[in-house]
């Protein structure tokens, strides 16, 4: 593209680096690479002393059955999490377009309705469907006491993150888009919703990180999900330390697994909008 | 009433009647009346905050009036719904910022109205485009997306846009106001061409040449009015209002 050349963030937001700064970041880098190999040694040292180093907090992850059962709780996770942030993007984009509609009580409905997911703790969501659907003699499959709540959490930022995503689209192109004929729908669907959709790929992918470390709270409703698999692993091999640093590495990948392959996703849809 | 039969009446294609509109306080349009005939080409001048950009979008209703009537070929302007699309895309309407769409081809910005508004099939749509595209000059440009373009080739590229709903009127809301300035005459000229081609015509625009060479007549606004309008060279060499002989005074060139 001659016409736009990409900026990366640093350039655009700091100006380039003096003689005397970039000595400054040297030594700063240089310091900070001390203190964190220092921290590190600390760890290693204190799990020393405490024995979390001990084979027998480690020999567990030599056996087959551990990883196959972690293995099992990551998918329960997986499944979860998809599941989960499918009903929110849908949910979200709803109750966006709810709220915008122009149709008064729908749109009161909708912004109420999004701010109180919004605004609940996704924890007492679960309890709200832990409880409530039982005590109304319904009985759901603790899958869906933790999918639906995760998913109803999200959904409510998500709206408020596709609402931004609308706001942000130039009010010229829907004037372009009215215009030539479109009706109000058709611009929506055909000129605003995609433009807005890409200008916030990277917060859906923050909420789908989110997503993944809601479902944790699977303990709650006994849902077999990484988490709660691990804390059955940690009391069956007193384990807990090296359990939780396993894990946590886990979430971490998977974490880190979603943002390689949205960006992946958003590159594939096309062009990018540039201005 | 069909377009013969109004051509034959002689029904005026755009007619404002008494509009009145206001900001808040500020009274941007004051009983702004002005009527244009079919191939006729009117073009707005005037200092800026003039209402002569309003008064050019309250016509295919981006802007409502608060009061007064307008007309297109003699009926009113629906106030919404599919009656108001269909009138919109009976009228061109180009922009100052081009707002072509930005996440699309240039082929598809032209033949996302003609598909989705008129229903032509993609084949006729994209040939037709092509012939639009070729004629203001971008059809090399066709599959690439608006922001690798220059300003001049995205404003050709939107005129492009609103000739493929084949229009019975065209609007231009100062199209060569953001512009480079050797990018303009690319611009003006394809709307020389259009006026060629018998295109009913309002142009808001700061082009006094272009104005004086194209135009059947100028009409000249100040404070929401106009003040006065005239043919070109009536306008341009006797202006009978202060306030134009100040407006010409002041845009004349160095």
């Amino acid at each position: 593209m001659s016409a736009a050349r990409t900026l990366s963030m640093r350039d655009a937001l700091y100006e380039a680096p003096g003689p005397r700064t970039r000595r400054r970041v040297r030594i700063g880098t240089a310091v900070s690479a001390v203190v964190v190999l220092l921290a590190i040694a600390a760890v290693v040292r204190q799990f020393w002393v405490t024995g979390q180093l001990a084979p027998r907090y480690w020999s567990l992850f030599l056996q087959w059955t551990t990883w196959r059962f972690l293995g099992q709780g990551l998918l329960g996770t997986v499944a979860v999490a998809l599941t989960a942030g499918a009903i929110a993007l849908v949910l979200g984009l709803v109750l966006m377009l709810g709220r915008t509609s122009g149709v008064r009580p729908l749109a009161a409905l909708c912004r109420v309705v999004t701010d109180f997911f919004r605004g609940v703790p996704s924890l007492l969501l679960i309890y709200f469907f832990f409880f409530v659907p039982a005590q109304l003699g319904l009985k759901l499959p603790s899958f869906w006491m933790l999918t639906l709540p995760v998913a109803l959490a999200a959904s409510g930022v998500l709206a408020e993150v596709f609402r931004a995503g609308v706001n942000a689209v130039p009010r010229g192109q829907v004037e372009a888009a009215l215009s030539i004929g479109l009706s109000r729908g058709k611009t929506m669907r055909k000129i605003v919703l995609p433009q807005a959709v890409r200008y916030v790929i990277p917060s859906l992918i923050a909420q789908l990180v989110v997503v993944v470390k809601d479902t944790t709270v699977a303990y709650v409703v006994s849902y077999p999900d990484l988490m709660q698999n691990a804390r059955v692993l940690i009391t069956s091999y007193d384990a807990l330390v090296s359990l939780y640093l396993v894990i946590a590495v886990i979430y971490i990948l998977i974490n880190y697994a979603i943002n390689k392959a949205s960006v992946a996703v958003a590159n594939r849809t096309g062009v990018k909008i540039v201005r | 009433m069909s377009q013969e039969q109004a051509a034959e009446k002689n029904v005026p294609v755009i007619e404002l009647r008494h509009v009145d509109k206001h900001y808040g306080d500020l009274h941007v349009l004051r009983d702004v009346s002005l009527s244009v005939a079919r191939g006729e080409v009117v073009v707005i001048i005037g200092p800026s905050g003039s209402g002569k950009s309003t008064l050019c979008r309250t016509i295919n209703r981006l802007e409502t009036i608060d009061s007064g009537e307008i007309l297109i070929e003699g009926e009113p302007l629906p106030q919404e719904g599919r009656e108001l699309a269909r009138m919109r895309s009976e009228l061109g309407m180009v922009f100052q910022q081009f707002n072509l769409f930005a996440h699309m081809s240039i082929l598809d910005n032209v033949t996302l109205g003609p598909r989705e508004v008129l229903g032509q099939p993609k084949e006729e749509a994209e040939k037709y485009a092509l012939e639009l595209l070729a004629r203001v000059g971008v059809a090399e440009q066709a599959h690439k997306v608006p922001a690798q373009l220059s300003g001049g080739q995205q404003q050709r590229a939107a005129i492009a846009r609103s000739l493929a709903m084949r229009p019975k009127a065209m609007l231009f809301d100062e199209p060569t106001s953001a512009l480079d300035p050797e990018m303009i005459n690319e611009v003006l000229d394809v709307m020389v061409e259009l006026v060629r081609g018998g295109m009913t015509m309002i142009v808001v625009t700061h082009e006094m040449g272009f104005a004086r060479r194209v135009a059947d007549r100028v009409v000249f606004m100040a404070d929401g009015q106009i003040v006065e309008e005239g043919a070109p060279d009536d306008f341009f060499d006797h202006p009978r209002s202060q306030r134009a002989r100040d407006f010409l005074d002041s845009i004349k060139g160095h």
